[in-house]
């Protein structure tokens, strides 16, 4: 991409005409340019993944993830200086940041990371190929039809995940990237065009401005045609998307989440440098990231253990710094430290470590003035035991996803058990929070599994 | 010292108001003063300070500002108040109102009335004012309608159409009375409600008499309904008649007792607070405290102070929050000039790009606060 020329933020399956009208606009601070809002359009793309089915379908599911991976692991070796500059410019991220999401996330795209995770799903993925027998009857996965992914946000790679997962069971896709997550998402999908004829129809990238009332008739119109969808979002995006999508149509919502640490630094020494990664790692922008932490401990030990997170999170700063944040969000910190400092002066039991100019902060707080702002932000709470726990995670039960555990031991299974029943869904080592397993339970879900539908032949 | 508002307290306000406080140093010696007295007599503004940098500040900007959002979390004020202004709004998803919690009403009006006499009743002789900002008798905890509510004292103000109500919104035909009559009208209002004004009337014209004056305020700082200001204004004078030079903006807060006005009124209005480019005019138009108001734009990475012309955060020492805490850190962004005013640019930004990790506004939904 020279200098001036808005990047390609589509890639539509190469058989299709070119439209003679782009729309360009700014994503991240980096220009972009992309089909313009135009139904008759959406629908040619819709028909021309639809049609791709059958080919798609041909393949097998051996195939598919030889194929895939093979690109995954092409895409994550093929990163030089330039691309990964281009990532982290679109994303809002450094240099060194976009490396090491991207290298991160594009664990999940081997060969071998793709066979483990059809492994966990399904007893004999040859099931995707054909009717496997299945005690005394014959069963059969099969992807509805085409799947629409409407992606938001700025962390790279994520779109990728969605996508491959909805190749991997033979369902077409158009895709829309995140804002932030247009360069890596192109470069897949050019990547997965080159690489096999077959696929070739099987995926188109397009961005447009969600939201935008210039793209009411484009969204409806594919969103009649997809037959099913994967929305993430904030709850706006994703009562805007159900709305609009067709009763029977399926909808698959990843909405935002919050991370949690459970630490007892007893029993982990080093849980001051999980916690100080899992808070940094994609600059708490990731539903994964952590931003509250309960500290098993009173208060003083919980005052000591924040030091030493915050010189982890000021060595992070270094090693991994973030991207200049705009001037919205520096303000929004500044107020946050100014409220901490006055709560201190009132109540006494608040303590603020910060970074220069924004760059971390460790508020030791009671739970009342847990705020997650990001920008590196660690909200360690001190609590006595797993009932503490609890009663502070039960309000947040709706957004829990990730539940970090350092120094828990045995009675993880205990911890386990209570936050399962408050929503959590995926409880990990604190060091393992940043990035999930290919086979992870996407918030709550199998994440091939809710993209078929299961048949069966007596 | 603020524990009642004695004779010693209304000095300080006299102080303020009638002393020249225009050169830094007699400013600097007034607020040290007053800093004193609020570190003397409110223990949650000295224990602030006193674990900060600054705990001794020979200048008045060493003294560590307040954030304006810690006005939602606990009352600051020196003493008993005698009112208590709320902000309208729950921005940013809190949904705690801010409160400032005032002394002296007295003081309010002190600081309040001489600016706005200068840039809204100079050369005035008789006005009607037509208010859009709601009658201080109806919405009581309001800073914005209890200065409405001064204006309507004024000697030049043969009467007073409040013309807002808070659940039905703006009373058109009561404003349509008040251009029948012959005195010009002064319309105060928020910026907000003169939108309103004008989209109700359509493409109508509502002109008001010679000589009236609009003073507008609030929301857009620098852009109206996604307009630029120049275009609202000429939308303002197609519709009304009144002229460019005519309409004045104001930029105040809840947290602030002292406001700032971006010209005087008038065809010929200028003093030392500046009057109102003439229309068409290149010159950008910039507001202007009072002497008793310093401003400083702050780099919003670190806070450092900035020189005139590079923007950033906004903070505003104002000696008229003598009964609170004289300087505030707030969220606008703007720039001070070489002259000694401001350019506001607005609130500041935040990401355009966000991630799928939840953040402060939903976070506070979900948590039920």
């Amino acid at each position: 991409m020279s200098a001036g020329t808005p990047a390609e933020a589509w890639v539509w399956p190469p058989d299709l005409t070119r439209p003679d009208a782009l729309q360009t606009s700014t994503a991240g601070g980096m220009s972009i340019g992309y089909p313009k809002s135009d139904h008759h359009l959406a629908r040619i793309v819709m028909s021309s993944l639809a049609d791709s089915r059958e080919r798609l379908a041909a393949m097998s599911v051996h195939d598919l993830v030889n194929v895939l991976g093979t690109v995954g692991e092409r895409l994550a070796d093929g990163l030089d200086d330039r691309i990964v500059a281009e990532i982290a410019g679109n994303a809002g991220f450094t240099p060194a940041m976009a490396q090491v999401v991207v290298r991160g996330m594009a664990d999940s795209w081997t060969t071998e990371a793709l066979h483990r995770l059809l492994r966990s799903e399904f007893t004999d993925p040859t099931v995707l190929d054909g009717f496997v027998s299945d005690a005394g009857r014959e069963i059969r996965a099969v992807a509805p039809g085409v799947t629409l992914h409407i992606g938001a946000g700025s962390v790279p790679g994520v779109t990728i995940t969605s996508i491959v997962r909805a190749l991997l069971v033979k369902s077409p896709v158009l895709a829309k990237p995140g804002a932030g997550d247009i360069v890596l998402t192109t470069l897949f999908a050019r990547e997965l065009h080159r690489a096999d004829a077959r696929l070739r129809g099987a995926l188109a990238i397009q961005y447009w401005p969600g939201g935008d009332p210039g793209w009411e008739s484009w969204e409806r119109e594919i969103l009649t045609r997809a037959d099913q969808v994967v929305v993430y979002g904030g709850d706006d995006t994703i009562e805007s998307v159900r709305a609009k999508t067709p009763a029977g149509t399926r909808v698959i919502e990843h909405p935002n989440r919050l991370g949690v640490g459970i630490v007892d630094p007893g029993a982990a020494a080093d849980a001051d440098d999980q916690a100080a990664r899992a808070v940094a790692l994609f600059d708490q922008k990731g539903c994964v990231s952590t931003h509250l932490i309960l500290f098993l401990g009173n208060h003083g030990d919980a005052e000591r253990w924040c030091g030493r997170l915050a010189a982890r999170l000021e060595a992070l700063s270094s090693a991994l710094p973030a991207a200049a944040a705009p001037e919205g969000d520096l303000s929004a910190r500044h107020q946050l430290r100014g409220r901490l400092a006055v709560q201190r002066a009132v109540s006494g039991d608040i303590r603020l470590w910060t970074g220069n100019a924004g760059a971390w902060t460790v508020a030791l707080a009671p739970p009342e003035f847990v705020e997650p702002v990001g920008g590196r932000t660690a909200w360690v709470v001190p609590v006595p035991d797993l009932s503490g726990c609890v009663d502070i995670l039960a309000p947040l039960a709706r957004v829990l996803q990730t539940v970090g555990l350092a120094g828990l031991g045995a009675r993880r299974h205990e911890f386990g058990e209570a936050l399962i029943a408050l929503g959590a869904t995926r409880i990990v080592p604190l060091d393992q929070a940043p990035f999930p397993d290919p086979d992870w339970l996407h918030d709550g879900s199998r994440p091939l599994g809710e993209l078929v539908r299961w048949a069966e032949l007596r | 010292m603020f524990g009642r508002w004695d004779d010693e307290d209304a000095g300080i306000a006299g102080t303020i108001t009638a002393a020249d406080l225009t050169a830094d140093d007699a400013f600097n010696r007034l607020a040290l003063r007053v800093h004193a007295v609020q570190r003397a007599t409110n223990p949650i503004l000295r224990r602030f300070w006193d674990t900060g940098p600054g705990a001794r500040p020979a200048i008045w900007h060493e003294i560590p500002p307040i954030p304006v959002m810690a006005f939602r979390d606990v009352p600051i004020v020196c003493g008993t108040s005698e009112v208590v202004f709320r902000t309208s709004g729950t921005s940013g998803g809190r949904s705690r109102r801010g409160e400032h919690h005032v002394p002296s009403l007295a003081l309010y009006r002190a600081a309040a009335r001489g600016n706005y006499r200068r840039h809204l009743l100079q050369g005035v002789e008789r006005v009607l004012m037509v208010s859009l900002i709601p009658d201080p008798a109806v919405v009581t905890d309001s800073s914005l309608a209890r200065m409405a509510g001064f204006i309507a004292d004024e000697p030049e103000v043969t009467g007073a159409v409040w013309a807002f109500d808070p659940v039905k919104g703006v009373d058109v035909d009561a404003v349509r009375s008040a251009a029948c009559g012959s005195d010009p009208v002064l319309l105060l209002t928020t910026a907000f409600s003169l939108v309103h004004l004008l989209d109700a009337l359509d493409s109508r014209r509502l002109p008001l008499p010679p000589g009236s004056r609009i003073m507008e305020t609030g929301g857009f700082k620098g852009r109206v309904a996604e307009v630029d200001r120049d275009t609202f204004y000429a939308r303002v004078e197609r519709a009304l008649a009144v002229p460019a030079f005519n309409i004045v903006n104001e930029y105040g807060m809840t947290e602030l007792l002292s406001q700032a006005y971006d010209g005087a009124a008038g065809p010929h209005a200028a003093d030392a607070h500046g009057s109102v480019p003439p229309p068409g005019s290149s010159v950008v138009r910039r507001h202007r405290f009072p002497p008793w108001v310093r401003t400083r734009a702050l780099d919003a990475a670190t806070l450092a102070p900035l020189p005139p012309g590079q923007s950033g955060l906004l903070s505003h020492f104002d000696l008229a929050n003598a009964g609170s805490v004289c300087h505030i850190l707030t969220e606008d962004f703007g720039c001070t000039t070489e002259d000694g005013g401001i350019e506001l640019v607005g609130r500041a930004q935040g990401a355009s790009l966000r991630g799928c990790s939840l953040m402060a506004e939903p976070f506070l939904r979900v948590a039920g606060r």
